[in-house]
């Protein structure tokens, strides 16, 4: 009796924990699509409702070319380092030479700089490239910034397969790049599918790099910088940057409902598996 | 919303003779409308009825080409604006006015200040430019002005405008860009309605002012009798202006501004002790509203009896016929100031076409290009004479109470950067804790450059 | 020799998009802005600045400075989301439909940051905002204004923001880590008749070390490096008289907002934040790396 209480309680308490831990969002979902001056007071009060969806509208036709520049920028984004870092990933786990793990390590010390470290001189790169405020320019740091946690991921990942069958089809005389793409890399999808779905999603809310290298030309901000340019210089309209929000936020979200499992291992995997 | 808007236009359009075609189409399209084209050819520049306009839209921004209904061999000059969509009406229609009476054709672009500011370094710096008539913060035309723009001292002098308009865009006494029209900001705006119903009168006096504001903090169902918007920082910078403008005097806004003043001077600081921070400390004034919408909501419905804002407020109430305004009261031996937020332009030197050009920046900067535009409402002229009577009603009010001032340019837009920012986020600081005057004062003055 | 081709394209990037750049901007940190050389004056001048540290006349109500707020930041951050995120995936182990209380807290961690600054302006407006109106359903009048207007609630709010906003992250490390434990340690531990407490401190935690070190090194890299929230919720200036500013801002205000820039020292708060973010990192880098 005491445990069915105690049972009770716990639930309660964590389904009361895990609404209120959404009131935020609710709060900025209920600025989107209502009135300002309805929700003066608070958003809870419906006394007045009139929902509308020009907010989203008129948002949409702000940030519209900053999603698609978004897209433009995450999938590339993600799909080179991707890449690149599963050929760099296969060698540091599989080939060994004299500085191997010097390099491995300094790589993985990269993994551990802030961002902010590279700005002024990438700022001045992209400017000599003539690549500054062009799409371009997001797609090459990003798959640049990205390698090095993928790396270290796919590194630990590809340690942890049987050597065997790599083996087996050497003996076979399959030359280092059939191993790589026949056997290694379908093995490696699952990890692959947690490497994708992380580094999409820090591409696309990546705002840093983004207001770096395109501060404010339409056709390359991305969707979190469109959304704070509309942000006037003297004026906001509070509905609009909401349900802006919302529409930014949209994509990593919905991504995340339904590849959750494959987060969940991203986060997790090349942690604690390690 | 857009469909209303483009009904609006249509039925102007009508009326003036004049065709725009305003839609956001994807796809650029060209429409040339105009009324009895067919004849026109033959009509003489001076007289010719309408012209032709021409509407390229896409989502960065729009291009429209304002030509005469004939075949002309004047080069089409470009005016460079920050106006879009509808907020761009008005000065289409005095640019329409511009080619009808000059016929030359004339091709507005919309670029953003901001974008502006690195497009034309660059443009500058291989002695091009993007168009022949730029608007562009005063700053920007002061900076470069010697270097990339045309003097335009010549067809533009002080005499013909209300003191210290070209004051931002000159350099000694050359004045590298000239004024067209803009907003003030007044002062305190109140819903005579309100008033009304609780005796209140506008102040003539200091102590009257702060009498009122007491009174008004006894009225039922008030919160605070001035409400503080905050927008992004601007509002309560723009309140502190207008009370050294008041109290300082013009003088002490100009010093200010040309950083020959310190902002730890005792004067200043006397400015805020005596008449700022007592109101603050008072609660005379609400917390600051991050958004514009919700005190202007909360003051219309009577949760504040006054605020300050500038002069396209006119614009943002449901019954501008409701109010009314005034400025802080006069000191007497002070030469006061109002802060007028100046449309400013320029001519590049590197333009093609600088006789048109300077012709263009005349009739901008002249009382006929100014009177279409306050015609239309929301701004007021820098030019002397224009009448009283073209203002539409709600902005006459406004108008008079430039008579007698000194008009002044904004004080962080001017000075800009990171004094900006940092001046907006001290006065946040100062609207909530009034004691730390010094410290403010302090940091506000660390932050001018030099 | 044809192994090198598995590392070049990936040495090429990293060379000359993070490794390079990291070491310019070391060298830019030792150059004035008009180009003469000046040892490490930039960053005697950044440490000794009102900006990056402020504590005159302490006590008082912030800005304390961007290094003070980002190790407040720590101070606050660290436990309250490692404790509830542990906290949480002990308790929701007994919890029916625990897999969506987890996926509702983990939404803040997929969340664009910069969206989690704004989402601040709406929490914490004290007319529309949720925290304010709460305070004023309990009576507590000088929580019932809005948090961003005011320097000490400012800082604070942002920080209990980035709390609700991370706690995701260390819930789902534990409760993953938890299953992992067998169940037999518990069951053992109980026989023995051990208390929950000491079963917690002696069994529990100490199995989930390995969680902890990635939690702990984890939360203070993204401590060190908030940007995007304060950037979202305030002004470049780090909001009301600098309240909420922190090292990240600091740093880009100097290079990229304030006019004329200071390149040499936002290069120099960008190396030394560098440094902060390898101690931080360096004693548990070796748990993340498979031998």
């Amino acid at each position: 009796m005491k445990l069915r209480l105690r049972s009770i309680v716990i639930h309660v308490f964590a389904w009361a924990l895990a609404i209120a831990w959404l009131f935020p969002f609710v709060g900025l979902l209920m600025a989107s699509f209502r009135p300002i001056p309805e929700i003066i007071g608070g958003w809870w009060n419906f006394g007045q409702f009139s929902p509308t969806l020009d907010k989203f509208g008129s948002a949409f036709s702000k940030i519209g070319t900053g999603l698609g520049n978004s897209v433009l920028i995450a999938v590339p984004g993600t799909l080179i380092p991707m890449f690149v870092a599963t050929l760099a990933g296969y060698g540091f786990a599989r080939f060994s030479f004299p500085v191997r793990d010097y390099l491995f390590l300094t790589i993985v010390l990269l993994m551990t700089i802030p961002q902010q470290m590279v700005a002024i001189p990438i700022f001045r790169i992209m400017l000599g490239l003539g690549l500054a405020n062009t799409v371009s320019s997001l797609i090459l740091l990003h798959s640049a910034w990205g390698l090095p946690w993928i790396i270290l991921f796919m590194r630990n990942f590809i340690s942890s397969l049987p050597k065997e069958v790599e083996e087996a089809a050497r003996v076979d005389g399959a030359s280092d790049f059939k191993v790589f793409f026949r056997i290694v890399l379908p093995m490696a999808l699952p990890a692959l599918g947690a490497v994708a779905v992380l580094q999409f999603m820090w591409v696309w809310n990546d705002f840093f790099f983004a207001v770096l290298l395109c501060p404010a030309t339409v056709s390359c901000m991305p969707a979190t910088v469109a959304l704070i340019r509309t942000i006037g210089r003297f004026e906001f309209d509070p509905g609009l940057l909401a349900a802006g929000s919302v529409l930014v936020m949209l994509v990593p979200v919905a991504m995340y409902a339904v590849l959750q499992r494959y987060y969940i291992r991203g986060m997790v995997g090349w942690t604690i598996k390690g | 919303m857009i469909a209303i808007l483009a009904a609006v236009l249509v039925i102007t359009n009508v009326i003036t003779g004049l065709s725009v075609f305003y839609l956001a189409q994807p796809a650029a399209t060209t429409v040339a409308l105009c009324a009895g084209s067919a004849g026109a050819s033959r009509a003489p520049p001076a007289v010719s009825q309408a012209v032709q306009v021409t509407i390229e839209s896409s989502s960065s921004g729009f291009v429209v080409t304002i030509s005469p209904p004939y075949k002309t061999t004047q080069a089409t000059i470009k005016a460079i604006g920050p106006w879009a969509g509808p907020e761009a009406t008005p000065f289409l229609r005095v640019l329409e006015n511009f080619t009808r009476i000059t016929g030359i054709p004339v091709q507005y672009q919309n670029i953003r200040q901001e974008d502006l500011r690195t497009i034309l370094p660059t443009q500058f710096a291989s002695g091009t430019a993007p168009g022949d008539v730029i608007f562009m913060v005063s700053s920007f035309i002061k900076a470069n002005g010697a270097a990339h723009m045309v003097k335009l001292t010549g067809n533009i002098s002080d005499s013909n405008y209300i003191p210290g308009s070209l004051d931002a865009v000159k350099v000694g006494a050359d004045a590298y860009g000239g004024v067209y029209t803009g907003k003030i900001k007044p002062g305190f705006w109140y819903r005579k309605s309100f008033f009304q119903a609780h005796n209140l009168t506008v102040p003539t006096t200091f102590q009257e002012f702060k009498d009122l504001l007491v009174k008004i903090s006894k009225i039922s169902g008030i919160r605070t009798p001035i409400v503080s918007g905050d927008g992004v920082g601007w509002p309560l910078s723009d309140i502190t202006e207008h009370f050294i403008a008041t109290y300082g005097g013009a003088q002490m806004h100009r010093d200010l501004m040309a950083k020959t003043k310190a902002w730890t001077a005792s004067d200043v600081r006397a400015v805020f002790a005596d008449r700022l921070i007592p109101l603050l400390a008072g609660k005379c004034f609400s917390e600051p509203l991050e958004w514009n919408t919700v005190a202007l909501t909360n003051w219309w419905g009577g949760l504040h009896a006054l605020y300050f804002m500038g002069s396209w407020i006119t614009g943002l109430v449901a019954d501008p016929s409701d109010l009314g305004v005034f400025s802080l009261p006069a000191q007497a031996g002070i030469t006061r100031g109002i802060v007028f937020a100046g449309d400013y332009f320029f001519v590049p030197k590197y333009t093609a076409n600088l006789a048109e050009a300077q012709q263009l920046a005349g009739w901008l900067a002249g009382k006929d290009g100014q009177t279409y535009q306050v015609r239309q409402g929301g701004n007021i002229a820098t030019a002397l004479n224009v009448p009283s009577s073209e203002y539409p009603a709600v902005d006459r009010g406004v108008a008079n109470l430039t008579n007698g001032v000194d008009i002044l340019s904004d004080l962080d837009d001017t000075i800009g950067g990171d004094f900006q920012t940092n001046f907006w986020s001290q006065l946040q600081l100062l609207w909530v804790s009034p004691g730390q005057l010094d410290a403010v004062l302090a940091s506000i003055q660390s932050k001018v450059p030099a | 020799m044809l192994r090198l081709v598995f590392f070049a394209p990936a040495l090429l990037l990293v060379l000359l998009f993070v490794a390079y750049p990291v070491f310019a901007t070391i060298g830019v940190s030792l150059f004035s802005s008009d180009g003469s050389f000046v040892g490490f004056g930039n960053y005697g001048t950044v440490l000794g600045s009102p900006d990056t540290a402020n504590l005159n006349g302490f006590p008082k109500p912030p800005p304390y400075g961007t290094l003070i707020h980002n190790a407040i930041w720590i101070g606050i951050h660290l436990p309250l989301s490692l404790f509830l995120g542990l906290w949480l995936a002990l308790v929701l182990r007994d919890v029916k439909g625990a897999s969506w209380i987890k996926t509702a807290i983990f939404i803040g961690m997929v969340t664009p940051l910069i969206v989690g600054g704004i989402l601040m302006l709406y929490l914490y407006d004290g007319n529309i905002g949720v925290v304010p109106s709460f305070f004023n359903l309990i009576g507590v009048q000088s929580l019932a204004t809005g948090w961003l207007q005011h320097p000490v609630t400012l800082l604070f709010g942002l920080i209990f923001g980035s709390v609700w906003l991370w706690t995701g992250f260390s819930l789902i490390v534990y409760s993953a880590g938890l299953t992992t434990i067998p169940k037999d340690y518990w069951e053992a531990a109980k026989v023995d008749g051990t208390s929950t407490f000491r079963m917690f401190t002696r069994v529990t935690f100490p199995l989930l070390k390995p969680m902890t070190i990635v939690v702990i090194t984890m939360t203070i890299l993204w401590e060190l490096k908030i940007f995007d929230l304060v950037f979202g919720a305030t002004n470049p200036q780090g909001g009301v008289g600098g309240a909420a500013d922190v090292l990240g801002l600091q740093m880009y205000r100097y290079a990229f907002v304030q006019l004329p820039a200071n390149v040499g020292a936002a290069a120099a708060v960008a190396t030394f934040l560098s440094i902060l973010t390898m101690v931080a990192t360096v004693a548990t880098l070796r748990y993340m790396v498979k031998r």
